[in-house]
């Protein structure tokens, strides 16, 4: 043999005694003997994580009979499902509600019918809008985890200075347009240096501006419906702005927009007066910008619309029991304390966000640190809060409004033309999936519409 | 066969039949368990709804008929096959080209072979993340290198038109190119492949056409590539099989094969369609396509060749 | 002009020495960035050589986001160890079971074997995804997702190419050899041990280092395979590392693939010889 050879030999003969390390390690953290261990996967990091893991801890040491593990995993839905697949899931996940009705009807998730019927949970506990993202075909999938809604946000101080008054916001869509322009400045050379509003700012819902004129993405049974007149009234809203502006001039000024969680955030350093917000911008600004002064509402409606008051986007992040998961019982006494008043009170207070639950306690609404929390809680309430349609083709969807918008945004297409394309590829594509279902002698159609 | 013993009849020939038996038996196991069920069972799981979770479901050929009117399959599908037109000739210029330069008896030949093998060791992985750096828009090294020549072409051109260095990566018309050059620095293998055939043409063929007066490329032409013919084809289909199969480096460089899905090539497809969607059935029957380009490709390929094939000597 | 002559050698010298550059430039970009402080690899333009080598980009690689309270040694490492482990178990198991299966192809005249090698040949065409699905199901029956052993137990059930190429390599082995063994009272399976596999280290050898470059690299396979973050090998540890922090830190991400790229190029290094002959024998006796 080649000297080399035997120095290789000796080598792989050297890797064969280090391997076997791999499967050497510290057992994690040693929970308390005799407990059951169940295994949780959340998305949540910074502060969110933080208050997760307060509620993780109180419920831990609120028995002696299970411990509840937490892991910052990331992409947490596809790994989620892939290791549902490899029968090896977590016993609790952390998921976003779109990806309930998805998993549900591909069997990654454990029906909790049964267990919230023994528990007393139900939807006369749970505000309508939040109580429906864990329902799909008529079985319960899931309980809230961390809810939200979204409002008007907006600068008082710049509002003093336009001239405007601080405490009171645009009502109406036409007064937004209104108070807009009034708080929009433009330098000597056409240059863009402040914003009254910019229907692409923070660009999270770019999907849902029909909403606030009273059109719907999907009839919740066959039909795509993003080129009802309703919607493209909206965009065509969205796009004055873009006409009113200038392309060039909006891209310009938006590169000067920093990351979101910094100070140099669009709406924190003062550069856009009103946008829309969930309730967490408030962490936002505490930490970034303490000083800005702002307030509140809800974001307005047409005013030949005043049904659509109160219109609000409103979003939830759910916990699941995936389908193969080793200690589902122990995962649902978990679920439920997070469920339960003082579980969620206290997630959502570390959250700083508005409660699920239609009562809450006195001290809640009190001590929040949102001094809004009201604001939101209500918007939560309304029948006009919006939820992303409840279907497989949801992903898919947003992306392709969200190109829509961008098309609108930059002058590239007309409202109509754009959102008719929309239309037509996804009604395609809805029509491939009931023909898929319908093949398996199924419906597609769920019978909860929203 | 011309051992002595086994031609003892009976006994002997069972004895055979055991021994071999059982030194097989490892590859019997694997072939069964990891091959032929599997084969068997992407077939019929592709004619099924699917979803590992659930028993699959029969639908027949549904999945086959959704595909071809899947855009996202059909996106993925032409790049795949655009980046194999592309990359295995070019991939066969290269390394048949540097074979026959390193061919030609410079001294420090084995030095050179080394380095151009070098790339061909790194893993894919690493391969993604080095050119994603090389690439990079801004602070690229490439980039950095080709635009003052991209200048000078410039000015000597009429009109003297700005000529800026591509985006790679960021644009979608360069993209597939970029890759395409990534995979021009990994053809070591073939590289040391051809080297080995051409030491292997016999001398004697050389000295002939010497002495009919054959000029360097003449030679080329009429003695080494005709030798080096089934050295090539093998190679060529061997190439085939890789290319349509790319994976790991446009997953790393962008599990969505951004920008504009411009590198979703279709193994990519197929991984998100079994494990981010789990929709097994519908990625089986991709897997079936794939099978089938690939064979009638090879076919494709040994047809074509039949003519220009040189088998000397057996 | 003819490349023999003294001119057309150095032509062709030279043309070769700016390929080879040009061929070695990326790996050496790599090398350079993995060196820089990180305002240098910022710099426009590009420089080749680092104003100072900071070796402690390596050492800041590998203990990147070391949580000591979850693991005794760094992630990297941890990455490292796991790689190790599957290598080894899969180089073991490919060396052992393909030697013996190769062998029953080779030397033993058995009903059936041509038939069944035919088989074993034809198989060789069959594309990795065609196979995915079905063989991800069987492992999940088997509760072995989330687990190395889909990558390692596989190995020892043989694999057609390595068949092939031992089997051709065992047929060069001169029949005379077993025979003589075979009257001395030898079992087939003392043949084997004694007669046959003495003689064929060189074709072990590249069958070996064929399946470490193989499983070092495989990326596919752990992506499918493996769940836990502490269970990544080197190659979806990196791209993990790529994937959060890609476009931010590139001196250190240059740092990381060096260290995953170095094993590899020392390892060919030691075996060059053994190395090329295999990846002759692969290219042309196909």
């Amino acid at each position: 043999m080649q000297p080399r050879l035997r120095f290789l030999a000796w080598l792989l003969a050297a890797a064969a005694v280090i391997a076997p390390l791999a499967i050497w390690r510290l057992p994690g953290e040693s929970p308390m003997p005799g407990r059951t261990v169940i295994t949780y996967w959340e998305k949540w990091t910074g502060f969110e994580g933080e208050a997760m893991q307060a509620t993780v801890d109180a419920f831990n040491q609120s028995q002696d009979r299970i411990f509840v593990k937490l892991l910052t995993v990331s992409q947490v839905d596809r790994k989620m499902l892939l290791s549902t697949a490899g029968n090896n899931p977590p016993d609790v996940a952390g998921l976003w509600s779109y990806n309930a009705n998805v998993y549900a009807d591909k069997g990654a998730l454990l029906p909790l019918d049964d267990y919230c019927n023994r528990a007393g949970i139900g939807p006369e506990q749970f505000i309508p809008a939040y109580w429906r993202q864990c329902i799909h075909r008529g079985h319960i999938w899931a309980l809230p985890s961390t809810p939200a809604s979204t409002a008007l946000h907006w600068n008082k101080r710049l509002f003093r200075e336009a001239g405007l008054d601080p405490e009171r916001p645009p009502r109406s869509i036409e007064e937004l347009d209104e108070f807009a322009k009034m708080l929009t400045k433009v330098d000597a050379e056409g240059r863009i240096v402040q914003m009254g509003f910019m229907p692409s700012e923070p660009g999270w819902w770019n999907w849902a501006w029909g909403y606030f004129f009273g059109g719907k993405l999907w009839d919740g049974r066959s039909k795509i419906t993003c080129a009802s007149p309703e919607n493209v009234r909206a965009f065509e809203w969205v796009q004055s702005y873009a006409k009113r502006y200038g392309v060039q001039q909006l891209q310009a000024f938006q590169s000067g927009f920093g990351n979101f969680s910094s100070p140099q955030n669009a709406f924190l350093s003062e550069l856009v007066a009103m946008e829309i917000q969930g309730v967490w911008m408030h962490n936002f600004i505490s930490q970034y910008a303490p000083s800005l002064e702002w307030g509140a509402a809800p974001f307005p409606y047409p005013a030949d619309r005043p049904d659509l008051a109160n219109t609000s986007i409103v979003e939830e992040d759910i916990l699941v029991i995936p389908a193969e998961a080793k200690h589902p019982d122990e995962a649902f006494e978990f679920l439920k304390f997070v469920a339960s008043e003082p579980g969620m009170e206290l997630l959502c207070t570390g959250q700083g966000k508005n409660s699920p639950r239609v009562r809450t306690s006195p001290k809640f609404m009190a001590e929040h640190p949102n001094p809004y929390i009201r604001v939101f809680s209500d918007l939560a309430k309304s029948p006009n809060a919006v939820t992303t349609p409840a279907f497989s083709l949801w992903q898919e969807y947003s992306t392709e409004m969200t190109t829509a918008f961008d098309d609108i945004w930059l002058l590239r297409a007309s409202p109509a033309a754009a959102l008719q394309k929309v239309q037509a590829r996804m009604q395609a594509k809805l029509d491939r999936e009931i023909r898929q279902w319908q093949r398996r002698g199924k419906s597609y159609i769920p019978d909860e519409v929203r | 066969m011309a051992s002595p013993v086994a031609a003892r009849g009976g006994a002997q020939s069972r004895r055979n039949l055991r021994n071999g038996l059982f030194f097989v038996s490892p590859w019997l196991i694997g072939l069964s368990v990891f091959m032929l069920y599997p084969i068997v069972a992407s077939f019929y799981y592709s004619l099924c709804e699917y979803s590992v979770l659930q028993p699959a479901e029969f639908i027949g050929l549904g999945n086959y008929q959704d595909l071809f009117s899947d855009e996202l399959f059909l996106k993925s599908l032409s790049n795949t096959l655009v980046y194999a037109a592309i990359s295995l000739p070019l991939g066969l210029i290269v390394s048949l080209g540097l074979a026959l330069l390193l061919n030609t008896g410079v001294p420090f030949m084995s030095w050179y072979r080394t380095v151009f093998f070098l790339p061909a060791l790194v893993p894919q992985v690493a391969i993604a993340i080095v050119w994603l750096w090389i690439f990079n828009g801004k602070f690229g090294v490439l980039n950095q290198a080709l635009q003052p020549m991209l200048d000078v072409v410039g000015r000597a051109l009429p009109g003297d038109p700005k000529l800026t260095a591509p985006g790679w990566l960021s644009d979608p018309l360069w993209s597939k190119p970029a890759l395409v050059l990534m995979g021009a620095w990994g053809v070591g293998n073939s590289v040391v492949i051809y080297l080995a055939g051409l030491q292997d043409v016999p001398k004697q063929l050389y000295e002939a056409a010497e002495l009919d007066g054959a000029s360097w490329s003449q030679r080329i032409r009429h003695v080494t590539l005709p030798a080096l013919s089934p050295v090539i084809l093998f190679n060529f289909i061997m190439g085939i099989i890789g290319s349509l199969q790319f994976f790991a480096v446009p997953y790393v460089l962008s599990p969505a094969g951004s920008p504009s899905r411009s590198i979703y090539f279709l193994t990519m497809y197929l991984y998100d369609s079994a494990f981010t969607h789990l929709r097994m059935g519908y990625a089986s029957a991709m897997a079936w396509i794939l099978f089938l380009i690939i064979f009638v490709l090879t076919l494709l390929a040994l047809r074509l060749s039949e003519r220009h094939v040189y088998y000397g000597g057996e | 002009m003819d490349v023999r002559s003294a001119w057309g050698k150095l032509v062709v010298l030279l043309i070769l020495t700016a390929l080879g550059l040009t061929f070695l430039a990326p790996l050496l970009w790599m090398i350079s960035t993995s060196l820089k402080p990180i305002e240098e690899t910022m710099t426009l333009p590009p420089q080749w050589i680092p104003s100072e080598l900071r070796w402690e980009n390596y050492s800041k690689a590998i203990m990147y986001q070391w949580d000591r309270a979850e693991d005794v040694v760094p992630p990297f490492a941890r990455y490292a160890l796991n790689t190790l482990y599957v290598v080894v178990l899969a180089v073991a198991g490919t060396v052992i079971s393909n030697a013996l299966v190769a062998y029953g192809f080779a030397r033993i005249p058995w009903r059936g074997r041509n038939v069944l090698f035919a088989l074993t040949l034809a198989t060789m065409m069959i594309p990795f995804p065609v196979l995915m699905v079905s063989v991800f199901a069987i492992f999940r029956s088997l509760g072995w997702v989330g687990s190395f052993k889909p990558l390692w137990i596989p190995a020892w059930f043989g694999s057609a190419f390595n068949i092939f190429l031992l089997r051709q390599f065992f047929r060069t082995i001169p029949n005379e050899l077993s025979d003589a063994a075979r009257i001395d009272g030898c079992s087939e399976v003392g043949i084997f041990r004694h007669v046959v596999l003495p003689l064929s280290k060189p074709a072990l050898a590249v069958v070996a280092l064929f399946c470490f470059m193989y499983t070092w690299n495989d990326f596919i396979g752990p992506l499918i395979y493996l769940t836990d973050k502490k269970m990544f090998t080197l190659s979806l540890g990196l791209q993990f590392y790529q994937s959060q922090h890609g476009g931010t830190q590139w001196n250190m991400l240059m740092a990381a693939s060096t260290i995953v790229v170095l094993p590899l190029i020392v390892v060919f290094f030691l075996t060059q010889r053994t190395f090329i002959q295999g990846i002759t024998l692969t290219g042309l006796k196909g």
